[in-house]
């Protein structure tokens, strides 16, 4: 794993030790050297107690790896709580932007009504379909909810924080390939929607998936291409290494088109309005979850709020500055989470505002308008770099 | 020269997405306006018009007699049926209704036994909350109907109420007069 996390470069190594001594400062040489010398002290006191100091080294070890375990369990806590007030908040901004108030009978202004839903989800009969491909079936919700979670491992939410002395930083990895795992990942997801789609044998289902299936292709590839700018920017793919190359100016100064491309496509990714094809309620039922109910119908669910939240997030890291702030010192964490915030109401505010693309439009969306400029995006990079 | 700008004109408004922004403005417009919702049955109520035909009320005189002459007129025009009128004689040698009853699960709430009452004595009023978990509940006698609520006075107004889920009825708060829920409606 170390091997293949570090290819050489000073930053990379940084990061790579940045997963071994995990409670340590990971930046730089420094931080390499701090790191060291605490654990020689460490070695030096108990080499008086202990005649091994490789033990020192294996505990060294294991309060990494704890840290690790910590951070992730908190992450996956945090994304799985998400969906919760993402779905009140939904409701809120479509009944207010409706001229109706949402949901206002559970608890204070129907804040409790997404603990309803859930409840109701967890006691509803999960019922598969007679001639569904049972494998298939049970698999495609699992498939389709684990990859936007992976993905979160590569996200970083800020440089570090200080708790009771000890500098603890705000992502799980550093990688140097962050951008290509996250882009990897999330391509598996893909066949989540494919198989639900496929495994119900139902005719709306199916073609859900068909639709999912021609959009992501399409999507894609853009989305790719529209992010190499930002790589070409920050000569780096850690999506840390882009952060920091914002400190002054943002992305999106530089890249207006890239942004465009990217937040287009990545609201195809998301599968919202206006490109919702594989679940278009007005005429396919309500696409490839059709046939799921329960919990299953929940996977789908949360998978597409945290996806949401994830294609919010890169367009933070990448084009809005991560979490450098302008004009208000506010901390770091704050300006991320504001930031994000400021992307998901986007994200909430085009469903209920757009009608859906025919799926021909979407088509020629993807391939006529947006490879071609997330090209030329590319090629005028290129040249005002070099 | 000026239709050429014109053109030009919706080109850069296409290229830039004016038509997606204007509906993004209208949208985010109407996010900060007042929803139309009336809170019906947690908060609010709404008072018909006067004009409303709701549920049927018998109406007295001022001597505290009941209008009813039990001419039956009512019960004749109905077109389903659904009066029933048992007249009596008193010692005055006037006529009552000894059994006055109103079926309102058949009633269309027509309105043509108020037209027909040639003593103004039933009509239809503003109650419209009476739906009942049995039919044989629905079926209305002669005090009953004495007792319902008659016209509003202030109709077409929104008043404070709250669900009283004990009598399984909506309870009216002190307050008479609501507002006009006219004044929410968005007029652009």
């Amino acid at each position: 794993m170390l091997h293949w996390l570090s290819p050489g470069s000073q930053r990379a190594t940084a990061g790579a030790t940045g997963i071994a001594s995990g409670a340590t400062p990971l930046y730089r040489g420094r931080s390499l050297t701090r790191s060291r010398s605490w654990s020689t002290a460490e070695a030096r006191i108990s080499s008086r107690v202990q005649p091994f100091p490789q033990v020192a080294r294996k505990m060294e070890l294991i309060v990494a790896l704890g840290l690790i375990v910590l951070k992730v369990a908190l992450l996956i806590a945090i994304l799985l709580l998400l969906p919760l007030p993402l779905t009140w908040l939904e409701r809120k901004i479509a009944g207010h932007m409706q001229q109706r108030m949402g949901p206002m009978r559970v608890g204070w202004h129907g804040l409790l009504q997404p603990v309803a839903d859930g409840i109701k989800l967890l006691t509803k009969e999960d019922h598969i379909p007679a001639e569904a491909d049972r494998f298939l079936f049970k698999l495609a919700p699992i498939l389709a909810l684990a990859p936007p979670f992976v993905v979160f491992v590569a996200i970083p939410f800020g440089e570090s924080i200080s708790v009771l002395g000890n500098e603890i930083t705000l992502y799980v990895s550093n990688m140097n390939v962050a951008l290509l795992f996250i882009f990897a990942v999330i391509g598996i997801e893909v066949y989540g929607v494919i198989f639900g789609g496929w495994a119900a044998n139902s005719k709306y289902a199916v073609l859900g998936s068909l639709r999912t299936c021609a959009q992501m292709i399409s999507y894609e590839i853009p989305m790719g291409f529209a992010v190499i700018g930002v790589v070409m920017l920050a000569q780096s793919m850690s999506l840390i290494d882009i952060v920091r190359a914002q400190a002054d100016v943002w992305n999106v100064v530089y890249q207006p088109i890239g942004f465009f491309v990217f937040f287009v496509a990545g609201l195809a990714e998301a599968q919202r309005i206006p490109f919702d094809l594989a679940e278009a309620e007005g005429d396919l039922g309500a696409g490839f979850h059709t046939e799921y109910s329960g919990i299953r119908f929940a996977f789908f669910m949360v998978s597409e709020y945290v996806i949401m939240v994830l294609v919010s997030v890169l367009v933070v890291i990448l084009f809005f500055g991560g979490w450098n702030g302008i004009l208000l010192p506010l901390p770091p964490l704050l300006w991320f989470a504001l930031k994000v915030a400021f992307f998901v109401y986007v994200f909430m505010w085009f469903r209920f505002t757009f009608p859906r693309y025919r799926y021909d439009q979407l088509m020629a969306i993807g391939w006529k308008v947006l490879l071609p400029l997330a090209l030329a995006n590319i090629i005028i990079t290129g040249i005002l770099l070099s | 020269m000026s239709r050429a700008l014109d053109r030009a004109g919706t080109w850069v408004g296409w290229a830039f997405f004016a038509d997606l922004a204007s509906a993004l403005a209208l949208t985010f417009g109407y996010m900060f306006s007042r929803p139309v919702t009336m809170q019906y049955p947690d908060k609010e109520k709404w008072v018909p018009y006067s004009r409303y035909r709701g549920h049927h009320f018998l109406t007295r005189d001022e001597a505290g007699e009941i209008k009813c002459v039990a001419c039956e007129l009512c019960a004749r025009i109905c077109p389903c049926d659904c009066i029933e009128v048992v007249p009596y004689e008193d010692e005055n040698g006037k006529r009552h209704p000894a059994k006055f009853e109103i079926d309102t699960a058949r009633c269309l709430f027509c309105g043509l036994c108020e037209d027909a009452c040639p003593a103004d004595a039933i009509a239809l009023g503003q109650q419209y909350e009476f739906s009942s978990f049995s039919s044989r509940d629905l079926v209305i006698g002669r005090d009953d109907l004495l007792a319902k609520p008659g016209k509003a006075a202030t109709g077409g107004s929104v008043v404070a109420a709250q669900l009283n889920t004990e009598k399984n009825v909506l309870v009216e708060t002190k307050e008479p007069r609501g507002y006009d829920w006219w004044r929410n409606i968005r007029r652009t």
